[in-house]
């Protein structure tokens, strides 16, 4: 249906599009350009400059090599893998029951989940409630912190749903209880949905910064997003305690501290990059191919 | 026990039978619930402290409204919901039509090169943190190094320190809002526009329609269901104004101007220890909220047949 010949309006509405994702691009590839550049050039580098000056490593190997950073990554992938392991269980165990047909007790437990979906908790009280059960300062917290959200168990008992009831049947006339159901029969049918549900559990895991700054204090539990804040927002150097030390080593003559801040948004950004292609293909590939299915 | 055994069986089992025979599925069900007890109604019920004086040592003592009385005589509570209001209205209104002129202008073009680059880049900052986009747009709008700044005075106009003045603050806001969310947010539209049966377009070729015809007559109409739908359902989330943003993109010079509920409830509550009065803050944002949440619901069902569950 779309037109295949170039018109003037097609060619304006063109060239909109190409400067939208230009401004979209540029500010994010600039970054990336000024992590790579040289210490002692990367203030040749302009605002929309994509390319490193004087390629280097340096301001990685600065901010990698700092303890307390490594600690942060260390915190983050240990709250994003083993938060998303528990989110992603819990979330499709509890679909499962949910979508069993003579479920006794099934209307209170949705109206629950619809109070739970609605009405938020007081960030004071999630602080006390933390404290109260000494999770406070322990990663642990933040692994439990919004375990099961809602929204997704919905969208899993949709998915489960459809999974064909004589699958499930026959399954039980062999002898199988709901557990083996569910792992042998769901689990194995459930591997698109569970991807990408756990794709966006950890994305919001390694995320989230303003609860990690509440619920973990000490400076070995903080996580990369408050550390990563900590400089941008609050530009802290303090944070980078020790790069005198690595000075010496090095043949720079002066550290920059916008390189060194766009290094760190980089890591931070690394496993999002490297999620992305799987959020494209599992959960937007259908709109994204739109053009094919008219 | 045995004249029991003799009564005829009931045809459907009874509840509790019922019960009894599925005791592993609520077994697979406790953690969810002792979960969602602990986690989300025990501090929902704790918000009860609002209407308690908070006490270190001992029970809290029963002061009613006391604490909702003084919030709103506070003048700067009456500010931060007014910042609330129009930092929410701000986006709800200005944000609202992008993604469906971004969603009409993509369909423009067939599925390829140039359509995919546009939708992988679009899509992207949908996945930053707040305060990866932060980072990145304190370089963007750098006075001194800032693309922006670098094309302003390119043009012959005064470098601004966008950031740290109060006029230009909550454009920020919303402008970083777009550029996180309109892509994103296209595809819900796009995705109506692939579902329009392809006949449509055939007919109205055939009846000589152009290609402003086919947008206006055809595309159109079938984006309004859930056009109708987004836009209600965002009136349910008019008391979030955006923490996780503001908490990255606040500084001294500007932080009257932005200062939301949330913000408001985490300095009162988690840094200036005032507990009461911070839940008294929450509890209020929090009431509104549901009230907004399912009436739009409700209004939306009724409108367009899809509610936010």
């Amino acid at each position: 249906m779309v037109g295949k010949k170039f018109t003037l309006p097609k060619l304006a509405i063109g060239l909109v599009l190409s400067l939208i994702t230009l401004v979209m691009f540029i500010p994010v590839i600039n970054i990336f350009a000024r992590a790579f550049s040289h210490p002692d050039k990367v203030h040749e580098l302009t605002g929309l400059g994509v390319i490193p000056k004087g390629f280097s490593l340096i301001n990685f190997q600065v901010v990698l090599s700092n303890p307390i950073v490594g600690q942060a990554i260390g915190n983050s992938l240990f709250i994003t893998i083993v938060g998303t392991c528990f989110s992603l269980f819990l979330t499709t165990i509890t679909a499962y029951v949910l979508t069993r047909k003579n479920l006794v007790g099934k209307t209170p437990i949705m109206i629950f989940l619809i109070i739970i979906m609605i009405f938020e908790p007081g960030y004071v009280q999630e602080y006390f409630v933390m404290k109260d059960l000494h999770l406070l300062d322990s990663l642990w917290s933040m692994v439990l912190y919004r375990m099961i959200n809602v929204f997704y168990l919905v969208i899993m008992m949709r998915f489960i749903e459809e999974i064909p009831e004589s699958l499930m049947e026959a399954a039980k006339i062999d002898g199988a209880g709901h557990l083996r159901v569910f792992v042998r029969i769901v689990l194995p049918l459930s591997r698109i949905p569970l991807l990408t549900i756990g794709m966006f559990y950890a994305i919001a895991k390694w995320n989230e910064f303003f609860k990690s700054s509440i619920f973990l204090s000490s400076p070995n539990k903080t996580v990369l997003q408050v550390l990563l804040r900590q400089f941008v927002v609050e530009r802290d150097t303090s944070t980078l305690v020790g790069i005198t030390e690595l000075l010496k080593n090095s043949n720079v003559a002066q550290l920059d501290f916008n390189a060194l801040k766009a290094a760190t948004i980089v890591v931070a950004m690394v496993p999002i990059l490297l999620l992305y292609p799987i959020i494209l293909k599992y959960y937007t590939s259908g709109v994204m191919e739109g053009g094919v299915k008219e | 026990m045995s004249r029991v055994r003799t009564l005829p069986a009931d045809p459907r089992p009874s509840k509790l039978k019922q019960i009894r025979a599925d005791k592993i599925l609520y077994l697979m069900l406790l953690p969810a619930i002792v979960f969602y007890t602990l986690f989300h109604i025990w501090p929902i019920y704790e918000m009860k402290l609002a209407f308690y004086d908070y006490r270190i040592i001992g029970d809290d003592a029963f002061v009613g409204f006391k604490h909702f009385k003084e919030l709103f005589n506070t003048p700067i509570f009456t500010q931060v919901i007014v910042n609330t209001l129009v930092i929410s209205a701000m986006k709800m209104f200005l944000l609202f039509p992008l993604p469906i002129l971004f969603a009409l202008a993509l369909n423009e073009f067939m599925n390829g090169g140039f359509r995919k680059t546009v939708q992988v880049v679009s899509y992207l900052p949908h996945f930053l943190s707040w305060v990866v986009i932060a980072g990145v747009w304190y370089e963007f709008l750098s006075p001194s190094t800032g693309a922006i700044n670098q094309i302003l005075t390119f043009f012959g106009f005064q470098p601004h320190d966008f950031l740290t003045e109060k006029s230009s603050i909550r454009w920020v806001l919303v402008a970083s809002e777009a550029w996180r969310s309109m892509g994103w947010d296209s595809i819900i539209y796009l995705a109506a526009i692939i579902g329009i049966s392809p006949t449509l377009y055939e007919a109205a070729r055939v009846d000589g329609a152009g290609r402003w015809h086919i947008v206006t007559r055809i595309v159109l109409p079938h984006l309004f269901i859930p056009m109708v739908t987004i836009f209600i359902l965002n009136i349910g989330f008019i008391m979030n104004a955006g923490l996780d943003q503001i908490l990255n993109f606040t500084n001294d010079s500007v932080a009257s101007h932005i200062d939301i509920i949330d913000t408001f409830v985490y300095r009162m509550g988690l840094l200036n220890g005032q507990y009461s009065l911070a839940t008294a803050a929450n509890l209020f944002k929090s009431v509104i909220g549901v009230i907004l949440v399912l009436s739009t619901h409700f209004l939306s069902k009724k409108m367009t047949g899809k509610g936010a569950w």
